[in-house]
């Protein structure tokens, strides 16, 4: 044992203190109702009475993969974090690039795009709801009224596709600023050095961005991926407020909002809890795979 | 002193602490006729809210050993937190439910039965209106008091309709005649429903003789698929069809509170809530209201909404809570109650004069407006329809076809 293990060695009963409280309120409040409702995902679970629930194994996670309504909430889940994930990542680092320039208000400027991070979800779903109203919306009167491309409103919020404009719109306008933000921090620990070397060997700013820039940004650019994907994968809030969680006819649900709808408003705790079990299984594969595909290891 | 005796001195301390407070317990169990707070839970508009706490002061006078504190939540999130609450045992003494509520609740084993329990409960239940009283019942008991009732009325704009040349229709024909004829393409529709759920085209459905399931709640089928069903729905995809009812109704449009008071729509069917509401966001529009028109049979119906007092299994405080209860259900209280646009469920003070006059139409709907199923699964056959009336309306399937679904998700519900 060296010296400062040793010391390490000494300190250990005295960390152990200073964790327990954390590590106590985790225990309590995280992993203890995630374990409980585990439990509940395998019993027609009966809230008020629980020692009534009947056993049903497995029943409750065949329920849902065999149920139409479920596989359309993954699909509709899976297109919003494939859409929003890449279009907030290519803009916000877009943006991080030209805040990273020696540029006038830059702080002005990291303001007003932070800006839509900050905001409540809940006033900004209510603001694109009515933005995107079928009658009397924002958006309907620019496109018929002073563009004129189309000739009758469109109803927006009653077609199951149409729906996912004002949702996928909203998490991305919301995310950008976050993603520039991130991607800002990333900019600026690349050395100036090596940009400059390579401006003195001949590189034009798309050699130098394509060559120095975005190899040295990859980790960054692979953490924004990571957490935006689990991030989107868990959208709710906008989705329950704009379509109701799921109309029209079922179709526009999250995995999220299908859970809720299921637990809180059809009481069905087993199937609900179920649900989101096979979301914590599913986002954990995928961000398997990410953090695989995309850690290479980059030395200045 | 060392550090020995001070670690002594503090647990004795500890010690003397734990004893004077066991000490104390006694003390407060030997009052038994002492003051209790009991929990009153509701999801009144603010007009009733501020009405409530006059009658919660009137309560605590008349009896001043008891308090009463009241919660109040917003609708669509009163389930959720009462459930959580219940599980974890920390809710309410006392709630106010949609009778939409009382029979999955009570199938819950949540609600404290009151027939042979409570005390005055034959003469209390004997002065209500029997088809609000009706949603308290399940399996044989009584979980529940009619509060307040309401049902839903014909609304219209007096403005278009003088514009239109028309009178309120008192037949379902009339009914489509004069919707179709106040309605000019996008700027102003004839009538405009708030969605596809079911409370938004039952008073229509009622009326036209529409029926769910059979009396004894076993099936669906050859009632929400029967002739006089499917004529009702019929008649509603016709108007949508010929663009005299306004799209909103499928979603993301304008409601029809603000379209009605704007002339937007000509006519909507809604509660006796319209005229407080009307009273703060449009306080110069003149509210009407008309009975439901009449079906091919000639009789006017529409259907019962409103709300139930109940009380909850396992509350400690039975007895204050049911002098509350019986005290909301008082000529007293139900009368301040009224004030703020609640409809009282006494039918003994049908015509009193301290209720307002615009109750009239209100009281006349009720004699023959109907009770949705009450079943613990009512919101599942509420999607099963809401789900048949949007295929039908989007051209995905008939009428026929639609409503032939729903009897099947609702028969599968119903074993």
């Amino acid at each position: 044992m060296t010296v400062s293990m040793r010391r390490q060695m000494r300190n250990l009963p005295m960390a152990l203190v200073f964790l327990l409280p954390g590590i106590v309120l985790f225990a309590a409040f995280v992993i203890g109702p995630m374990l409980y409702s585990l439990r509940i995902s395998f019993f027609d679970w009966k809230i008020l009475n629980p020692e009534l629930s009947a056993w049903l194994g497995l029943e409750n996670y065949s329920r849902a993969l065999g149920d139409p309504i479920f596989r359309r909430s993954v699909l509709n889940t899976l297109a919003y974090s494939a859409v929003t994930v890449p279009t907030q990542i290519i803009i916000g680092v877009t943006i991080a690039l030209l805040l990273n320039q020696k540029i006038r208000g830059k702080a002005f400027f990291r303001v007003m795009y932070y800006l839509p991070v900050i905001t409540s979800w809940v006033i900004v779903s209510l603001l694109f709801e009515y933005m995107f109203s079928g009658q009397a919306g924002l958006i309907n009167y620019l496109l018929r009224d002073v563009l004129a491309v189309i000739d009758k409103n469109i109803l927006w919020l009653a077609d199951p596709i149409l729906a996912f404009v004002p949702i996928h719109l909203l998490e991305i306008w919301k995310g950008i600023g976050w993603v520039a933000i991130i991607a800002l921090a990333g900019l600026q620990v690349i050395p100036q050095h090596l940009l400059e070397a390579a401006e003195v060997d001949g590189a034009g700013s798309w050699q130098r961005f394509r060559f120095i820039t975005l190899p040295l940004l990859t980790p960054t650019l692979a953490f924004l991926f990571v957490v935006r994907t689990i991030g989107t994968l868990n959208g709710y809030i906008s989705n329950l407020l704009i379509t109701n969680g799921g109309d029209p006819l079922d179709k526009t649900h999250f995995v999220l909002t299908l859970m809720y709808e299921a637990t809180f408003t059809r009481l069905d705790f087993g199937y609900g809890s179920a649900i989101s079990y096979l979301l914590t299984v599913f986002i954990f594969i995928i961000s398997i795979f990410q953090i695989r595909l995309l850690r290479r290891d980059v030395e200045f | 002193m060392k550090p020995i005796s001070k670690l002594i001195s503090f647990m004795l301390a500890g010690a003397l602490l734990l004893v004077s407070l066991a000490a104390c317990q006694p003390a407060a169990t030997l009052e038994p006729e002492g003051p209790v707070t009991i929990t009153y839970w509701h999801t009144m508009s603010d007009p009733e809210t501020a009405q409530l706490e006059n009658v919660i002061a009137a309560f605590e006078a008349a009896n001043p050993n008891i308090t009463v504190e009241a919660t109040r939540y917003a609708y669509d999130d009163f389930k959720p937190a009462l459930l959580t609450a219940l599980a974890g045992e920390e809710g309410p003494d006392t709630a106010r439910l949609d009778i939409a509520w009382v029979s999955e609740f009570a199938d819950q084993g949540a609600l404290m039965q009151l027939d042979g329990v409570m005390p005055g409960f034959e003469e209390i239940v004997a002065g209500t209106f029997p088809g609000p009283l009706s949603t308290n019942y399940w399996e044989g008991h009584y979980y529940g008091l009619p509060q307040n009732t309401n049902t839903q009325v014909l609304l219209w704009n007096k403005e278009v309709f003088e514009a239109g040349g028309a009178t309120p229709p008192e037949t379902m024909e009339e009914f489509a005649q004069v919707a179709c004829d106040l309605t000019e393409g996008e700027e102003q529709y004839g009538y405009a429903l708030g969605g596809t759920y079911f409370w938004a085209p039952a008073p229509i459905f009622y009326a036209m003789g529409g029926q769910i399931v059979d009396e004894d709640i076993t099936t669906a089928d050859g009632y929400i698929n029967g002739p006089e069903s499917v004529a009702a729905f019929t008649m509603l995809k016709d108007l949508f069809d010929k663009d005299c009812i306004s799209p909103n109704l499928l979603g993301g449009g304008i409601g029809t509170a603000d379209g009605h008071a704007t002339g937007l729509y000509a006519m909507i069917i809604d509660g006796p809530w319209m005229v407080d509401i009307y009273k703060g966001n449009y306080p110069d529009f003149e509210v009407n209201f008309a009975l439901i028109p009449a079906g091919p049979d000639g009789t006017t119906s529409s259907v019962v909404g409103g709300e139930d007092l109940v009380i909850f299994e396992g509350t400690e405080h039975a007895d204050a809570a049911m002098k509350w209860a019986a005290f909301l259900l008082s000529e007293e209280s139900q009368k301040m109650m009224a004030e703020a646009g609640v409809i009282p469920t006494l039918s003994g003070l049908t015509g009193d004069p301290s209720i307002p006059n615009y109750f009239a139409v209100f009281l006349e709907q009720l004699e023959t407006a109907q009770a949705r199923v009450p079943h613990p699964k009512w919101g599942d056959m509420d999607g099963a329809i809401n789900n048949a009336f949007q295929r039908m309306l989007r051209g995905e399937q008939s009428v026929q076809t639609a409503l032939d679904q729903a009897a099947e998700e609702i028969d599968a519900l119903l074993q």
